[in-house]
């Protein structure tokens, strides 16, 4: 009977005795607690780029909104459905989410950091960097929304964050922006191989942020024409060059470091998409050759879905295969790209070296080099395409042509649209409903719910959350 | 007689060894476990022979000492036995008692159970006298405690073993559905799938709202691993719940604790309120060999059709007709491209690649291309076939289902040692093809007295092993039945797709691409998926447990035990080579092949040790105490690994059969240790007066370790006011009133943040920060309930009832609110939030006949839950988060906790209503006008309340009952009927308007001009609603294209439907046969029963579907999507015991 009491008190002992452990149990033995900071980084530019070059009717709908493509079945987002499918939302939880909250916890990571003298350097350029990224990411955003909370934004202990309203934001990325370029030391390094865009490359860096900087000050050019033409002559000097400078991510073949628009297109075995007439009519009227590279032919011809209706997916021209390879380079920013800015300044009255003319025909050219394409001269040659003798105004020619050029750079393509008016898009009236083409995104429906003071805030301050609400820069 | 009864024995034993030594080799049992396999099988191996027995016949008649008069079936049972024999309408018995026999009992409800001891006797007649207080019921309380009924402060019910255990099925859990008033089940329509089991409402946020099982004193884990994916309705599969691995043929009795003062010695985790099994165990046979039981079942499913789609047979594939503009051909939803036979002619082919019904009208003297044209092993290749619907449609898919379930139990012991042993295979096919599920379950359970018998040692030993294969996948992608509700073709034959897969065993699907791809577009042949791309899954669990109890005086006891539940679990799903594009496995890209494993161990013990004292004193008071300890610890870990980009070659299911280097393994280990000690304290004053409290206090390693304990009390007091009254009609009365606090912790690893890492890329290591931002400051939340009840029995206990009224809170729930996107996070971590539930419950019981050979029980469970989220977070600023979305669902609807409505709000666009109540209708187009809000409360999943009626009926030998279950109220959005409309697939979606016109025809004007009116040719129809003057709609709405009606175009509203319904649950005729007969071929008893279950869907207004069916368990409900049609299950039970 006693050793029966003894080992039961044994046995409570040995139990009670174990709480020491508890701390143990609750520690995440299977997560890190600690990363390197260019790990998040990595992770942001891949984030970015897979937000960027996607599309997920879900997420990214901006090859609709620019009507390169067209939707053949489901054709909700191609009569711009944002709702169903909370869209918005979508894209704040790609962008807070999982780039700008990476992109400052590795930078929140290096700044904590105390380095060796000799690698003093290296760590400034790592935060420069990160800005660029960040800049890049946050002027996204305005011009999708209008507003968004910024200054208030990325803290987990404020959660009611207020909108800022983009001018102001504008402004503050513009003098992040030239701190940023002013700190770059193209004689140091980097990230390394850790950078998925410029492999560590500093002095592409320099180009990437000045022509960044070309780029934010034509999107605004129409607000504060003065002030742009101070940072696009600024800049001009540090653009990309050619197309070696493009800002690309090299994305590999399996999943799921392959291409997002492989994984829509391709790997979903989906048959959604197909390129819309508004595009192919296009450029089958100016013979495009670059057709080849952008679409296959259906019975021997280039022909698109009508935009915003149901479409015969058999019965239509397709995506091109090149775009459907899983490697496909995911498209940031792009040399012809800036080379369209540029010939926009120089109509814009700015000092940029080179007359529109010429750096129109330079967008064209580097546009059919970056696509493989041959016989740029003839193309340039015809009276549709020249410079001096093509239809419209400046906005026109530009519109068009950087529209063609800026090929599946849909969120590019949409912003040309809105600031040229050019091209004329297509109304999509299968939807009775269709009240216009969304001229801006709504906000995220659950931020109505999550946020609904400064929701209310920022839609008065914007003038109305409405698709139809112009943003700041768009005057016309 | 006997040579008939030896072989089925024989067979019996031989398959139970079979079995058991298939589990003794099996390599993935652990030594511990087949250690106990192997002693539980030498104690079967070492029982005898069964060996005939001499009997002797003793007869006589049962009176009531009342009124004099026989009782009719009365029992009689020979004592330590189960030999016994039942009265006759003359109150007269005949038994053959075995000759060893001393002892007869003799009872009947409301009287006073009598032993007479037989003394050589052969006539004993017995006088029974009317017992005062009838319910000396004991019942099983928190701790396994047992009580009498009566002294509790609490609610309790309890559901007999019996009665959960005559429907042979997959989970005992849907068997208890209707039976305990207060309990609400949700037996999904899912072949093995999880049961949603919910006790006085839901009361936490984000938490496991589910009850918590005890089995003998030992929690049993009731995970339900479906993945999140699965859960929020994309593609998957319903693995089930774990508490279905308890094998109701085990189980003695079920009582249901249901409020917070039942529970409150259980600590944090039974706060969901606790079902509480006891299982049977051996007794003292007296040396007379052991008591040997058999049964044998099989039962039959056919699918229940008022829960599958009626489809309309008029119109076939395509979305509308569209896809040929040249309409001088006639045919525009036919396209005119593609030269199918090489004619040189361009062909008419259906546009077979789209999974609607809206195309062109069926006309049998149109010839035409389909997808059976389209494939050199089909019969039709190059063929054109007349447009019409398809013979065979999708009902015909589903087939009978069967189930086999067999059971031996043997039991037996004497005064020192007692034991147990069971055995049940249970072999299911459901009722899609290819659909399998086994399990075999084998448990010991000894006692053993020794010390003088002050000291008794129990242990025992369950093992069980559960197989599944072919679960049907559930939710909105990769889901054949939500292609049936959804997406389908009405021109396909589904027996013509059996054909082509039995002919081929290829995916030859009436969904290719094109006619020069003929890779699935959509959807695969529907038996190629049930044949290639099935999971198989299995279930290795050991539940055991070693029991000291010594009594260290007549007061004083002590309790130690030490209890073991652990599995193993793999669930391994594939992609056949062949497949369609689909989400799989890993971070869920789309692949068209693959092959993934998740593997989870759990584990959990618990160690109690409790000392207990009672003690009577002077006649008038009795106290008990207790005080005790509870040391918990449970560890649950998983890996979740599969393929990448596709199968290197076919049927070959092994990770090294990846094409691209596999992504990362998903890898889970959670542990809890949670430290308990308790007490409690029980006083009786002249048997009237009661009063009972418990303190518990829990150490928690979930909680931040400077904070991680919590105590929390109760108190209960009743009393017995019929004591005080003494009223002859007035059998028992009894008042009770309870309060309880419980405190539950947080989840492991809510605490501390930390990183997750991504797949490298190119290399380089890829992290992010997690979305959720954890919190170092939780403290425990905490439910504060209260309760009070009335119980009367009157009549000698012919009618009873029991009502409680109750109203829980809970406090300071741990959750992770959902924060704007815009602070980089989704959600973070706080204590904040509130949840009521209060409730009405009432129990009654009656026999309104009782006479001669016949007899009459009627229960009935009525239970209201009141559900309210108070308050959900409110920051140091006072702003305050009003909703809290538990998932965002396909459809664009939401399930969500909304302060101010109940917990389970179904959020989604509603229509525009005008002041007089009226839908309003777009005078443009017919259409309803839809709100441009999408989080308009539009539904609620929870019942208004839920009942159950169980009637049993007995005539001599032959008995009857059935149980009719209901619930009034609920809320179910059905994605199934929003997209299945607008793809034309239900009979409403064609068929004549109120011209007499084809309704999918195109709406005509009198000399096409909108102002003359509308043509008496005009399709279309009219929609009930009104203007925004108020005057009732007259304009036509299209019906001709994809998404006419359902979809986009209409407010979610419209698909939401009420989940009330009327059950036949359960239908049981037994006959037993007489025991003149039984006795001669040496076997106590037998009996013969018809089962049923499920029988008949009385009434409901949901169209289609079953409203209990959904994707599973857990707090995402009042969603429908691909949900399997319900089954009707009948079959046969065949009982012996020798």
């Amino acid at each position: 009977m006693k050793r029966l009491l003894l080992t039961i008190s044994v046995l409570i002992l040995i139990f009670s005795a174990c709480t020491d452990k508890f701390e143990d149990y609750n520690t995440d033995q299977k997560n890190p607690a600690n990363v390197p900071a260019s790990a998040l980084f990595s992770n942001a530019q891949k984030e970015l780029s897979d937000y960027y070059s996607n599309t997920n009717v879900n997420i990214n709908i901006f090859l609709m909104m620019s009507q390169y493509w067209t939707e053949t079945t489901y054709i909700d987002e191609a009569n711009y459905d944002l709702v169903n499918r909370n869209i918005p939302a979508n894209i704040w939880s790609r962008l807070y989410l999982r780039v700008l909250t990476d992109l400052k916890e590795a930078k929140n990571l290096i700044e904590a950091t105390e380095v060796l003298p000799g690698l003093e350097a290296r760590k400034k350029n790592q935060l420069q960097i990160i800005e660029l990224l960040n800049i890049y990411t946050w002027s996204h955003l305005v011009d999708v929304f209008g507003a968004i909370p910024y200054t208030e934004a990325l803290n987990p202990d404020n959660v009611y964050p207020a909108y800022d309203n983009g001018p102001a934001i504008y402004d503050d990325l513009f003098t992040r922006l030239n701190t940023a370029l002013a700190n770059l030391d193209e004689t140091a390094t980097s990230f390394g191989s850790a950078d998925l865009y410029y492999g560590g490359d500093v002095s592409k860096w320099v180009k990437f942020g000045n022509s960044l900087k070309v780029k934010l000050a034509i999107i605004t050019a129409d607000d504060d024409d003065a002030f742009s033409k101070t940072a696009v002559e600024a800049a001009v000097a540090n653009v990309f060059s050619s197309n070696d400078d493009n800002c690309l991510m090299a994305y590999m073949t399996s999943a799921p470091n392959y291409n997002q628009l492989y994984a829509d297109l391709v790997a979903s075995g989906r048959h959604d998409f197909v390129p819309a007439n508004t595009l192919v009519d296009a450029m089958n009227t100016l013979d495009d050759p670059r057709r080849a590279a952008y679409f296959t032919m259906y019975e021997g011809s280039y022909i698109g879905g009508t935009y915003g209706y149901p479409n015969s997916w058999s019965q239509y021209s397709h995506i091109s295969d090149l775009i459907q390879t899983p490697d496909f380079p995911g498209i940031m920013m792009t040399y012809p790209e800036v080379c369209f800015y540029l010939a926009e300044a120089a109509e814009r009255g700015y000092s940029v070296d080179k007359t529109a003319e010429e750096w129109y025909n330079e967008g064209i050219t580097a546009s059919f080099a970056f696509w493989g394409v041959a016989d740029v001269d003839t193309y340039l040659a015809k009276p549709e395409v020249a410079y001096t003798t093509a239809e419209g105004t400046w906005r026109q020619k530009i519109g068009i042509q950087s529209w063609i050029a800026n090929y599946v750079n849909g969120a590019v393509g949409y912003n040309n649209w809105r600031r040229l008016d050019y091209p004329i898009l297509n109304l999509p009236e299968w939807v009775e409903e269709y009240s216009g083409i969304p001229v801006r995104f709504t906000f995220p429906i659950n931020e109505q719910t999550l946020n609904k003071d400064n929701y209310d805030a920022a839609s008065t301050m914007i003038g109305g959350d409405l698709i139809s609400t112009k943003l700041f820069w768009d005057k016309n | 007689m006997k040579t008939f009864v030896v072989p089925i024995i024989i067979k019996y034993i031989s398959h139970v060894l079979e079995k058991l030594s298939a589990l003794l080799i099996n390599p993935k049992i652990c030594c511990m476990k087949r250690l106990c396999v192997f002693l539980a099988c030498l104690v079967f191996v070492g029982i005898n022979t069964l060996q005939a027995q001499r009997t002797v016949q003793i007869t006589g008649t049962v009176t009531s000492a009342e009124d004099g008069m026989p009782i009719p079936g009365a029992s009689v049972q020979v004592k330590g036995t189960t030999v016994g024999a039942s009265t006759d309408a003359d109150g007269k018995y005949l038994l053959n008692a075995p000759d060893n026999a001393t002892t007869l009992v003799f009872s009947f409800v409301g009287l006073k159970t009598q032993e007479v001891e037989i003394g050589g006797r052969t006539s004993i007649d017995v006088v029974l006298e009317v017992d005062a207080l009838t319910l000396e019921e004991i019942v099983v309380t928190a701790l396994g405690i047992s009580r009498e009924k009566k002294s509790l402060g609490y609610a309790v019910q309890e559901v007999k073993g019996d009665e959960v255990n005559q429907v042979k099925g997959d989970n005992f859990l849907s068997q208890l559905s209707g039976r305990v008033a207060g309990v609400q089940i949700k037996s999904n329509t899912n072949f093995g799938g999880s049961n949603n089991i919910i006790i006085r409402g839901s009361s936490s946020l984000t938490g496991n709202n589910q009850a918590l099982f005890i089995v003998d004193g030992i929690p049993i884990d009731n995970s339900n691993t479906n993945n999140s994916g699965q859960v929020s309705g994309r593609n998957g599969y319903d693995y089930g719940n774990a508490a279905s691995d308890i094998n109701p043929n085990d189980i003695e009795s079920i009582s249901v604790l249901k409020g917070a003062a039942a529970t409150a010695l259980y600590g944090s985790r039974a706060a969901n309120g606790v079902v509480l099994i006891t299982t049977k165990k051996g007794f003292n046979t007296a040396g007379k060999g052991p008591q040997v039981k058999l049964s044998s079942n099989v039962t039959f499913s056919t699918m229940d059709k008022s829960t599958f789609p009626e489809y309309q047979l008029e119109y076939g594939a395509g979305y509308g007709k569209y896809y040929y503009s040249d309409v001088e051909d006639g045919h525009p939803g036919f396209e005119y491209y593609a030269d199918v036979n090489g004619d040189g002619i361009t062909d008419f082919t259906v546009p077979y690649y789209e999974d609607a019904s809206r195309g062109e009208k069926f006309d049998p003297s149109v010839m035409v291309y389909q997808w059976d044209a389209l494939y050199p092993e089909s019969p039709n290749y190059l063929k054109a076939t007349p447009w019409v619907a398809g013979a065979n449609g999708p009902d015909t898919f589903f087939e009978t289902g069967i189930i086999k379930s067999e059971n031996i139990d043997i039991s037996g012991g004497n005064e020192k040692t007692t034991y147990r042993l069971g055995y049940t295979y249970f072999d299911q096919n459901g009722i899609m093809p290819n659909s399998i599920l086994k399990k075999n379950n084998v448990i010991f359970t000894g006692t053993q007295k020794m010390f003088n018998d002050k000291v008794t040692v129990t242990s025992s030993a369950n093992y069980i092993k559960t197989n599944g294969t072919g679960r049907p996948s559930t939710g909105y992608s990769d889901n054949i039945v939500s292609g049936f509700r959804q997406w389908y073709q009405v021109n396909v034959d589904i027996q013509q797709q059996k054909e082509m897969y039995d002919l081929t065993e290829q995916n030859i699907t009436w969904n290719p691409s094109e006619y020069s791809n003929l890779a699935p577009a959509y959807w695969d042949n529907p038996y190629w998926v049930r044949y290639q791309n099935y999971e198989t899954d299995g279930r290795s669990r050991f539940i055991g447990y070693t029991q000291l109890d010594w009594d260290i005086t007549s007061d004083l006891k002590a309790t130690t035990r030490y209890a073991i539940d652990t599995y193993s679990e793999l669930q391994e799903e594939r992609k056949a080579v062949g497949s369609g594009s689909g989400e799989f496995g890993v971070g869920r890209p789309d692949v068209t092949s693959g092959y993934s494993r998740y593997a989870r161990d759990f584990q959990e013990t618990n160690f109690d040790f409790m000392l207990t004292y009672r003690k009577k004193i002077a006649d008038m008071l009795d106290l008990s105490a207790l005080a005790g300890t509870n040391i918990r610890r449970t560890r649950s870990e998983s890996v979740f690994v599969s393929t990448n980009n596709g199968l290197a070659v076919a049927g070959l299911y092994a990770l090294s059969n990846t094409i691209d280097p596999m992504d990362l393994p998903e890898e889970s280990l959670r542990i809890i240790g949670v430290n308990g000690i308790f007490g409690s304290i029980s006083l009786g004053v002249l048997d009237t007066y009661y009063i009972d409290a418990t303190i518990r206090r829990d150490q928690s390693s979930s909680l931040p370790t400077d904070n991680n304990t919590f105590i929390y009390p109760s108190v209960t007091g009743s009393i017995i006011f019929s004591n005080l009254l003494k009223q002859d009609w007035l059998t028992l009365g009894k008042l009770r009133v309870n309060y309880a606090e419980v405190g539950s912790s947080a989840p492991p690893l809510s605490v501390k943040d930390t990183y997750l890492a991504n797949s490298p890329f190119s290399g380089n290591s890829m992290a992010t920060v997690s979305n959720t931002k954890l919190n170092s400051n939780l403290l425990p939340e905490r439910q504060k309930a209260i309760e009070g009840g009335l119980e009367m029995n009157f009549f000698r206990s012919r009618v009873g009832f029991d009502l409680a009224f109750y109203k829980n809170n809970t406090i300071n729930q741990l959750m992770p609110v959902s924060i704007s996107f815009a602070t980089g996070f989704a959600s973070k971590w706080v204590n904040a939030g509130e949840i009521e539930n209060k409730g009405v419950e009432l129990a009654l019981n009656g026999t309104p006949v009782k006479s001669g050979d016949f007899s009459w029980d009627i229960s009935v469970n009525w239970a209201k839950n009141v559900n309210k989220v108070i308050e959900l977070y409110v920051d140091e600023s006072g702003n305050e988060v009003k909703n809290l979305q538990l998932a965002g669902l396909q459809g664009g609807v939401t399930i969500n906790a909304t302060v101010g409505e109940p917990y389970g709000t179904i959020k989604g666009t509603d229509f525009l209503y005008h002041e007089n109540g009226g839908k309003l209708v777009n005078p443009a187009n017919g259409r309803y006008y839809k709100s441009s809000a999408n989080d308009i409360v539009i539904g609620d999943v929870n019942p208004d309340w839920n009942a159950g009626i169980r009637n049993s009926f007995r005539y001599k030998d032959i008995s009857l009952s059935f149980l009719i279950d209901m619930q009034q109220g609920g809320d179910i959005f059905s994605l199934d009927l929003w997209y299945g409309m607008a793809t034309g697939l239900y009979k409403e979606t064609a068929g004549l308007n109120d011209l007499g016109n084809d309704l999918r025809d195109p709406i005509t004007y009198v000399n096409d001009d909108p102002t003359q009116g509308y043509a008496s040719n005009s399709g279309g129809l009219i929609e009930e609603g009104v203007f925004e003057d108020g005057t009732p709609n007259t304009v036509r709405r299209n019906q001709e294209n994809y998404g006419a009606i359902g979809y986009a175009l209409d407010p979610n509203k419209r698909f939401v439907y009420d989940a009330s319904y009327i059950k036949l649950r359960e239908l049981a005729i037994t006959y037993n046969l007489p025991h003149s007969l039984v006795s001669k071929i040496s076997m106590a008893s037998a009996s013969i029963s018809f089962v049923g279950s499920n029988l008949w869907i009385i009434h409901k207004n949901l169209p289609y579907a079953d409203p209990e069916a959904s994707q599973g368990s857990g707090n995402i409900q009042g969603w429908q999507s691909g949900v399997m049609p319900a089954t009707r299950n009948f079959g046969f039970t065949l009982n012996l015991q020798f």
